[in-house]
């Protein structure tokens, strides 16, 4: 069990995210950098679920932390390990190491110092945080008001409970990933992006112009999109049909409601801030969608400080789908030293 | 425009949109609820899920199990044993509503703009009691649920009845839970509170969405409305509304849901009777 001293600025319960959900608005949610939550995972000796989008094994719940992380106080010994942003873990004001499991004793103080690098960090523990399943997963959505803890971001008082150990703490304490795979989240971020299914509505040089500016990260991103500010981008000419102006809008970025909204997907509405939908977005979308993200990059995005610069880069879907087994065959105790 | 053959678009490395048309058709709707129920019924390796929308069918898959390719040659093998669409099951629910009420008009004050159900009056230039009248009469296909946990699209079925009101230029922040409204000819409710652009005219008294899933209208789902459903709203008074709340929030309501197949074939022919004139 753990006790709430301090909830931090958002702290939410998060596993890999729940699947099934598309045909009834339900979003996948879950960790926004699934990898790093994954690898946490995996220090702990925690099921770490399928990859991310996929959802077919939500694996174990940890908890997401947006950089200012919350300060806990563990009643019961335990392991756990910390990874993505360099939120560094303190046991009762003494530094702890990030990307490697250690222990806790009953009473001992958690709390994290402010980031540098990345936005989000996660805390795994072995058995995982025990919060009921709902719809298959423990991901909360916090607009929908169900799954993780309540619903809900933590607040100070919660407790949460933790599964049942399975393993014994002495054989994963001190284990850690091989330091050559721990991610940098250093700017300009590098966010590799499948082109369509809509490039062909925008203007040629716009195309061209989105995958070759620098763009900053609005201030106001989150979970449902990451608002990037840069140039205008502007659409194809040619004259507008009547019924896209009935059934779709007057704009030339509204396209009649599509189901093409899985995380990733950059709409641009009226060609001013593309977003890149997240882990909690909306199932359909009415806005021209200029590309969507590859999965595997999907961590980088969720990495990206407000202020911080994106380059997006087209690749093919073969890249993707490589990048994507790549990356799986990471998430084994081939990646981690100290085992 | 409704084209020849559906357009397989790619989305990112996990997704595939089956496209029939970029507009919005109810008559397209019908063949892709029927490749959907296809799908389902001989579901090819490595496909996750399916969201069946107005126009198009969403496919998640995992490309690590299955190709691109694989999927939508299994598609369009499906697509070509289709045939005309005879029927589809389709159930029926009434949606009691309180039309012109108090929260769509407080909503429409908090954010400075006139009310709402006024200005779809004055937009289809009829009165109030029209705009009641001509939404209670004809029943409404949903196209697709999404956007937010339980939401859905919807348009009227008798094409003589069809109207709407354009969506607000800047969204609102905030809309009340279980309002009724318009973008465009999309009827639809909000299930939670949430920001929107729709044009309010109405609250009805049940939850479109239940996370609790107390009523057993919910007991497979949290989400009432499913693509392939008709709506028929019916017009309640305040008194009626409050009873009816009361039994939702206690669980016991009694939601009027029919199960039934709906005859595609003779809609179709009674569409083709009403647009040429003959009804």
């Amino acid at each position: 069990m753990f006790e709430v001293i301090a909830p931090g600025l958002a702290t939410t319960v998060q596993d890999v995210g729940r699947s099934h959900g598309q045909a009834l608005g339900i979003p996948p949610s879950g960790a926004q950098d699934a990898f790093s939550l994954r690898v946490a995972n995996l220090l702990v000796g925690n099921p770490h679920g399928g990859p991310l989008i996929l959802r077919d094994d939500p694996g174990a719940a940890g908890l997401e932390m947006l950089l200012i992380g919350p300060k806990l106080r563990a009643l019961v010994p335990c392991v756990v390990a910390v990874t993505g942003a360099d939120m560094r873990p303190l046991i009762n004001g003494t530094a702890a190491p990030l990307w490697q499991a250690f222990a806790l004793k009953a009473d001992d103080v958690l709390s994290f110092a402010a980031p540098t690098r990345g936005a989000r960090a996660y805390l795994a523990v072995h058995g995982g945080i025990d919060v009921p399943l709902y719809l298959g997963s423990r991901a909360t959505h916090v607009r929908g008001g169900f799954g993780g803890f309540e619903g809900r971001p933590l607040k100070a008082g919660d407790r949460l409970r933790i599964g049942r150990a399975t393993q014994r703490f002495g054989d994963l304490i001190g284990r850690r990933v091989r330091p050559e795979l721990i991610p940098q989240y250093a700017p300009p971020h590098r966010v590799r992006v499948i082109k369509g299914p809509e490039d062909h509505l925008f203007a040629p040089a716009s195309v061209e112009l989105f995958f070759s500016t620098p763009w900053r990260l609005n201030a106001k991103a989150d979970r449902t999109g990451f608002r990037y500010i840069g140039p205008p981008l502007s659409f194809a000419p040619g004259e507008r049909p009547d019924y896209l102006i009935q059934d779709a809008g007057a704009d030339p970025s509204n396209i009649v409601i599509d189901p093409g909204a899985p995380v990733g997907t950059i709409q641009v509405p009226s060609g001013v801030e593309p977003i890149v939908l997240g882990v909690d977005t909306p199932s359909i979308g009415g806005y021209a969608r200029i590309g969507v993200v590859i999965t595997v990059d999907m961590a980088a995005v969720g990495q990206t400080r407000p202020g911080e610069a994106t380059r997006f880069v087209p690749v093919s879907h073969d890249e993707a789908v490589q990048a994507l087994r790549a990356q799986e065959m990471l998430i084994n105790d081939s990646s981690l030293a100290g085992v | 425009m409704i084209y020849d053959e559906p357009i397989v678009r790619t989305l990112g490395d996990v997704a595939l949109n089956i496209e029939f048309g970029d507009e919005t058709s109810v008559v397209l709707n019908f063949r892709i609820l029927t490749l959907d129920h296809a799908i389902r019924q001989h579901p090819p390796k490595g496909l996750i899920e399916t969201n069946p929308q107005v126009r198009s069918l969403g496919l998640v898959y995992n490309p690590l199990i299955t190709t691109r390719d694989a999927l939508s040659d299994h598609v369009r093998a499906l697509l070509k044993g289709l045939g005309a669409v005879r029927s589809l099951p389709s159930r029926r629910v009434i949606i009691p509503a309180w039309y012109d009420d108090p929260w769509s008009r407080e909503c429409a004050e908090a954010f400075g703009v006139p009310h709402n159900m006024d200005y779809i009056a004055s937009f289809n230039h009829i009165s109030v009691p029209e705009v009641i009248a001509q939404h209670t009469g004809s029943d409404y296909w949903v196209t697709g649920v999404g956007f937010v946990p339980g939401a859905f699209m919807s348009y009227a079925m008798d094409p003589r009845l069809k109207f709407g009101a354009p969506l607000y230029r800047t969204p609102r922040t905030w809309t009340h839970a279980r309002l009724l409204n318009f973008g465009g000819n999309t009827s639809t409710i909000y299930p939670i509170r949430t920001p929107g652009g729709g044009q309010l005219f109405g609250r009805t008294p049940l939850n479109i969405f239940e996370p609790a899933q107390k009523n057993r209208a919910f007991k497979d789902g949290p989400v009432l409305a499913r693509a392939g459903d008709r709506h028929r709203y019916v017009a309640i008074t305040p008194d009626e509304y409050y009873a009816i709340r009361a039994k939702v929030e206690a669980g016991t309501y009694d939601y009027e849901i029919e199960e039934g197949v709906f005859d595609v074939a003779a809609y179709l022919d009674w569409l083709k009777t009403v647009e040429a004139g003959h009804v």
